[in-house]
């Protein structure tokens, strides 16, 4: 993958920069704030870029915003954003604006889980090719917002389950392994969330975006 | 014997002579005197004529000493009336005057207070958000490039084989090694982190820890104590980040060669005092942190004194309330 990274903190930017090269991936750029991302973003046009939030010049949601304009116009750049917090209003915006741009390529980690390589590589690589990749974290918080309405009031504690799964990014047989079901049984459980959230068959992958949408904008 | 016209009372028995005058031209007899003297002189069974004129003159000078008594009483609590009715005009006159000014006076205190109380929340809101700031870039993001390093060599222990286990070995010490060292620089983060919250020292006194502070200074320190009752933690805490702060201020601005800090107890305050030969020209509204500091102080009804001509010395002193 070609990737770029955007992160102020120079010890994470570097420690990054190394994770990614020995996994053989190319790491284009590596800058420190919002703009020079969209600039470096424009210039090598990678697979995916790895943002930090809080950038200068305001150490606020730089990262976000430049997330957001990134998924806007670049179509084929997948988004990453990589926190050391999770904000659920982030994630909702960052989302948000995704669903209306091929509502996929994005996804929002905590930064603790590049401690597991494999699963940080993985995750990456699922928002390179379109899809997305959420912190259990985030599901977890989006979840606990999402009780309180009533869209998806309709859907078991099995089915909630497998739903967070499949918002954190994961496949049937993915999710079949974590829960340690069969993916048949997956299968059946995904086809009920559907038809619990009206979405009709029509792009199985597609659906499972808005699934996932759906649930977390409620 | 002639009897006095117009009178069919007999005369007592003995009574020669001419007729006594006064029968006549002055004082009538008891049963011819008004009423009331009538009554008067009945009370004191003074009926016979001979004892009536003086029974009269008494009376009469009784009733004099009484009239002025009273007169005397009436003016006595007119006068108060008056003295009254003039206070209360007076005091009518003055309260709203002095109301006005009790109030202005008030309304001043509330407002420094009001304002003294905004820069204690907002000096809290951002000491916690420089120690957040700090976590955040510091110590918190040592641990996740740790981490990161640390992965990495979980990775290639795992994936190591017989066929390149050397080259993974050397490489997975390299990365634990830059991670113990990440961890170390993450412990020393957090430890002056800890440390610029609260110095473990200070809870020995405000004298060992200043003396610490002296020890830590870039510029050789005369320090002297003299503090014969210690202030409560709080005020301790405000002159410890004060003189450390003006310290700081002194190494980087001054170029002064040597400081003398001195710290002594009055009858309720603690006093600071530090004086540099540098270059001077420091002031409260200059810009600098001298401002902040005050706005500290004050916060405590405490003050500070600047005197700093171009070209120096230096004084800066700062006094405290021993108890906040």
């Amino acid at each position: 993958m070609r990737i770029v990274i955007a992160e102020d903190s120079a010890v994470i930017r570097a420690g990054l920069t190394e994770v990614l090269v020995d996994q053989g991936h190319e790491v284009a750029a590596a800058v420190a704030n919002g703009e020079d991302l969209l600039e470096a973003v424009r210039e090598h046009r990678p697979d995916v870029c790895v943002v930090d939030v809080r950038m200068p010049p305001s150490y606020t949601d730089e990262g976000i915003r430049a997330a957001i304009a990134i998924r806007r116009d670049f179509n084929e750049t997948g988004v990453l954003v990589f926190s050391q917090y999770i904000e659920t209003r982030y994630a909702a915006d960052l989302l948000g604006a995704a669903s209306g741009h091929g509502a996929a390529g994005v996804g929002y980690l905590l930064k603790d889980r590049v401690g597991d390589v494999g699963e940080f590589v993985d995750a990456l690589g699922r928002v390179a090719a379109g899809g997305t990749a959420l912190d259990p974290e985030v599901v977890t918080q989006l979840l606990r917002v999402s009780r309180r309405t009533d869209g998806l009031g309709e859907l078991t504690p099995r089915e909630r389950e497998v739903l967070s799964l499949m918002a954190e990014g994961r496949s049937n047989g993915a999710i079949a392994d974590s829960l340690f079901i069969s993916e048949r049984a997956v299968e059946k459980y995904v086809a009920n969330i559907f038809s619990k959230l009206g979405l009709a068959p029509s792009d199985a992958d597609h659906r499972r975006v808005l699934a996932v949408l759906r649930y977390l904008d409620s | 014997m002639v009897m006095s016209g117009g009178r069919d009372r007999p005369q007592s028995k003995g009574e020669t002579g001419p007729i006594d005058p006064q029968g006549d031209l002055g004082l009538r007899s008891a049963d011819q005197a008004p009423p009331l003297i009538r009554h008067l002189s009945s009370d004191f069974g003074l009926r016979h004529t001979k004892g009536v004129a003086i029974t009269r003159w008494l009376v009469m000078s009784l009733l004099v000493i009484l009239g002025s008594v009273f007169c005397a009483l009436g003016y006595w609590w007119g006068a108060w009336l008056y003295i009254g009715a003039a206070a209360n005009g007076l005091l009518a006159y003055l309260m709203p005057h002095w109301k006005t000014a009790l109030e202005a006076e008030s309304r001043q205190r509330v407002h420094e207070l009001e304002r003294s109380r905004a820069h204690v929340v907002d000096d809290a809101a951002a000491r916690l958000r420089r120690i957040e700031q700090n976590l955040h870039d510091g110590a918190q993001a040592q641990m996740v490039a740790v981490v990161m390093k640390l992965g990495l060599a979980k990775e290639h222990l795992e994936g190591a084989d017989a066929m390149n286990r050397n080259a993974n070995l050397i490489r997975v010490a390299e990365l634990v090694d830059a991670a113990h060292r990440g961890a170390q620089d993450a412990i020393s983060d957090l430890r002056n982190l800890a440390h610029g919250i609260h110095p473990p020292v200070l809870d020995e006194g405000l004298g060992a820890a200043l003396s610490a502070l002296a020890a830590r200074c870039d510029i050789p320190v005369e320090l002297m104590v003299d503090l014969s009752e210690r202030p409560s933690p709080a005020i301790e805490t405000i002159a410890y980040f004060c003189a450390a702060e003006l310290l700081t201020n002194v190494v980087k601005h001054s170029a002064a060669r040597r400081v003398v800090v001195e710290a002594r107890c009055g009858p309720s305050l603690v006093r600071v005092r530090i004086c540099d030969d540098g270059v001077g020209g420091a002031s409260i509204g200059g810009g600098g942190g001298l401002a902040g500091l005050a706005e500290r102080i004050a916060t405590v009804d405490g003050k500070l004194e600047v005197e700093s001509p171009p070209g120096g010395p230096t004084e800066v002193a700062f006094e405290l309330p021993l108890h906040a």
